[in-house]
């Protein structure tokens, strides 16, 4: 479903974190050459994981701006996994990829 | 043949015959996790768990099986993988559950062990020292129906009445006559084996024996885990996709 042998950066906007199981989703704009913004849906660990690798529930806030490593999603459309986060506050936090490693924490 | 059955039949007994408790337990209470050698300052290869042993299905299943694990390769390399009862948060159930991919809780109660794992929240119950039901009474459940009594310092438990839909180890078939037989012992204070042998005479050539290994985390809190936001889901082909969430 995601290509792991591919990888872009989103920098964009939160508009919702959603710390919830079986896995968290970062739902994210990202402003387009034109003035619009195009809507990516971003696949995390579990906050089971997640919260072994640092993160918190209240990691991310709507509206905050962040850059995101993301493997994208195989068919094209506007989606992909999590590889790692640059916070608003300069820090980042991963996802435990590859994806057979991410229970492994 | 006829001793290696009449054999097999004699290691199975002890553990039908005998269900009281002898010796002092050792204290299995608090959180486990996975134990893995050569990852952290105290990893021992020793103690990990030893490699499994074959699992040796009878045909058809074995043909079923290959074609499946075929078919998962192939669709993985194509970048559409294959989904499965986990993708669609159906908990793991007897024996996966034991694999703890995330750690696990034991609670030593009097009469009664209990072990809950962080992933899917699912709770096993293994009442000691009471006589195991007959194969075919226990409703058919992701658990089963769960004995145990202390040999020494080894907890044996016996498990019956696992649904034949709930996913096997290593993703093996059983059929309604599946036999679960555990034997917990410390192999060191704070490492935790788990020694599983899966018995079925509909889909098994013989039993198959594997080892999970965990190592105590004393100050490990479980977290919750409620699937209440599965985007994944299977398309017609079985094939895993993600739901958009559209703005």
């Amino acid at each position: 479903m995601f290509d792991y042998d591919h990888r872009i950066t989103l920098t964009g906007t939160v508009t919702k974190f959603e710390w919830t199981n079986p896995h968290a989703y970062i739902e994210l704009d990202v402003a387009d050459a034109n003035g619009g913004a195009k809507h990516y849906s971003i696949e995390c660990a579990s906050p089971n994981v997640l919260t072994r690798l640092g993160w918190k529930f209240n990691e991310l806030k709507t509206g905050d701006k962040v850059t995101i490593l993301v493997n994208p999603l195989k068919n094209g459309k506007l989606g992909g996994m999590m590889e790692k986060t640059t916070l608003p506050d300069g820090r980042t936090l991963g996802d435990g990829n590859p994806p057979g490693g991410r229970f492994d924490q | 043949m006829r001793t290696i059955a009449l054999m097999l039949s004699l290691a199975a007994l002890p553990v039908l015959a005998q269900t009281q408790s002898k010796g002092n337990p050792p204290n299995l209470n608090g959180a486990w996790a996975v134990y893995r050698a050569g990852r952290g300052a105290a990893a021992d290869p020793k103690l990990a768990a030893p490699a499994a042993g074959p699992m040796l299905l009878k045909s058809p299943y074995a043909d079923a099986y290959k074609k499946r694990q075929a078919a998962e390769r192939e669709a993985d390399q194509r970048g559409e993988p294959l989904g499965n009862r986990g993708t669609l948060c159906i908990p793991y159930g007897m024996p996966q559950m034991m694999s703890a991919i995330y750690p696990l809780e034991i609670l030593q109660t009097p009469g009664q062990i209990t072990i809950i794992t962080e992933a899917f929240s699912e709770v096993r119950r293994i009442y000691l020292d009471e006589p195991q039901a007959k194969m075919g009474e226990v409703a058919p459940g992701y658990y089963g129906h769960s004995v145990g009594h202390w040999d020494g310092d080894m907890l044996m438990v016996d498990t019956i009445g696992i649904k034949e839909e709930v996913l096997g180890f290593r993703s093996m078939p059983h059929s309604d006559q599946v036999r679960i037989t555990e034997r917990f012992h410390l192999a060191a204070p704070d490492v935790l084996h788990d020694q599983v042998t899966v018995e079925d005479p509909v889909t098994l050539e013989k039993p198959w024996t594997f080892t999970f290994a965990y190592r105590r985390t004393p100050n490990y809190h479980l977290l919750e885990y409620v699937c209440e936001n599965n985007r994944e889901y299977l398309d017609d082909n079985g094939v895993t996709r993600l739901k958009l969430q559209d703005h």
